[in-house]
């Protein structure tokens, strides 16, 4: 069967998770998936339902592996896993696949990625804090500048999103006072 | 007498309780759940998991013993959690006859 890779960085798992479902509507299913490279194979248009979790432990951990068992028996195959991340499939016509259907839930795992991408975040200033440092004192030159420009756009872009899932959690808790 | 109380049930918790009137594994759960309630409860699988291993650290539901020859898990409800069961209905009674009572007075 054809297959094509795809490069592409995310750090939003729900764009990627559109994204996935836009590509497996075309019958371009994920099959295969590590550091940023997608590999999605030519198959039937619209057969599979992709989603994205981000387990409280890494994938090989005992907690993980007997989650990822149970969701096998369920019908929902795990394509790939990546550090504590996971990607899933089930087959559209076994009907509707959410893995979250209560307000407890959701805000449960949005709040696992907003305290990660956070940490990230924490880690990425104090590093960049420190390039700042040594710029005043060494200055730019033709190999720094690009890098630190990059990992400031890298920080910005993680610090927008910890604070977009955090008012996700934050709507999501408002809401729990008058539905379940 | 005070009747017994305990919080609201979810109703996640609730049709789980429900379900698990016969012994069913995770699957078999969605699947009711879906089918009882016309297609209105999809039971997310994580959801679902979560509220497997509450209801056993609970002990209002348990793993059903045996091996039957199939490495899915099936699970029952227990004494207590039938109890529970009892009190949630009992409070749902309460809010249904006060809502028919007032919200829906002389529409009956």
């Amino acid at each position: 069967m054809s297959t094509r890779t795809v490069h592409k960085l995310y750090w939003d798992f729900e764009k990627e998770e559109r994204w996935l479902n836009e590509m497996a509507a075309r019958g371009l299913n994920l099959v295969r998936y590590r550091w940023g490279t997608y590999t999605l194979e030519q198959g039937t248009p619209g057969e599979w339902t992709y989603r994205i979790e981000l387990l409280p432990e890494v994938a090989r951990h005992p907690d993980s592996v007997k989650y990822l068992d149970f969701m096998a028996d369920a019908g929902v195959e795990t394509i790939a896993t990546y550090l504590r991340w996971v990607y899933f499939r089930k087959r559209a016509a076994e009907g509707p696949f959410e893995l979250y259907s209560d307000t407890d839930s959701r805000i449960a795992h949005y709040t696992r990625v907003m305290t990660m991408y956070g940490a990230l975040t924490a880690a990425l200033t104090a590093s960049t804090a420190s390039g700042l440092h040594s710029v005043t004192s060494n200055g730019l030159n033709f190999f720094s500048a690009p890098l630190f420009a990059v990992q400031i756009a890298i920080l910005v872009a993680f610090a927008t999103y910890t604070l977009r899932v955090a008012l996700r959690v934050r709507s999501l808790k408002t809401q729990k006072q008058l539905f379940e | 007498m005070i009747p017994e109380t305990q919080g609201p049930l979810t109703e996640t918790v609730f049709y789980v309780l429900l379900a698990l009137h016969a012994p069913l594994h995770g699957y078999g759960v969605m699947q009711f759940v879906d089918e009882i309630s016309g297609g209105r409860v999809n039971l997310g699988a994580g959801t679902l998991y979560g509220a497997l291993n509450t209801l056993v650290e609970k002990g209002w539901i348990e793993p059903v013993e045996g091996d039957t020859g199939d490495r899915k898990k099936e699970y029952v409800i227990t004494d207590a959690g039938r109890r529970s069961v009892g009190v949630e209905l009992n409070r749902l009674e309460e809010l249904l006859r006060n809502g028919n009572r007032i919200a829906r007075k002389g529409q009956q």
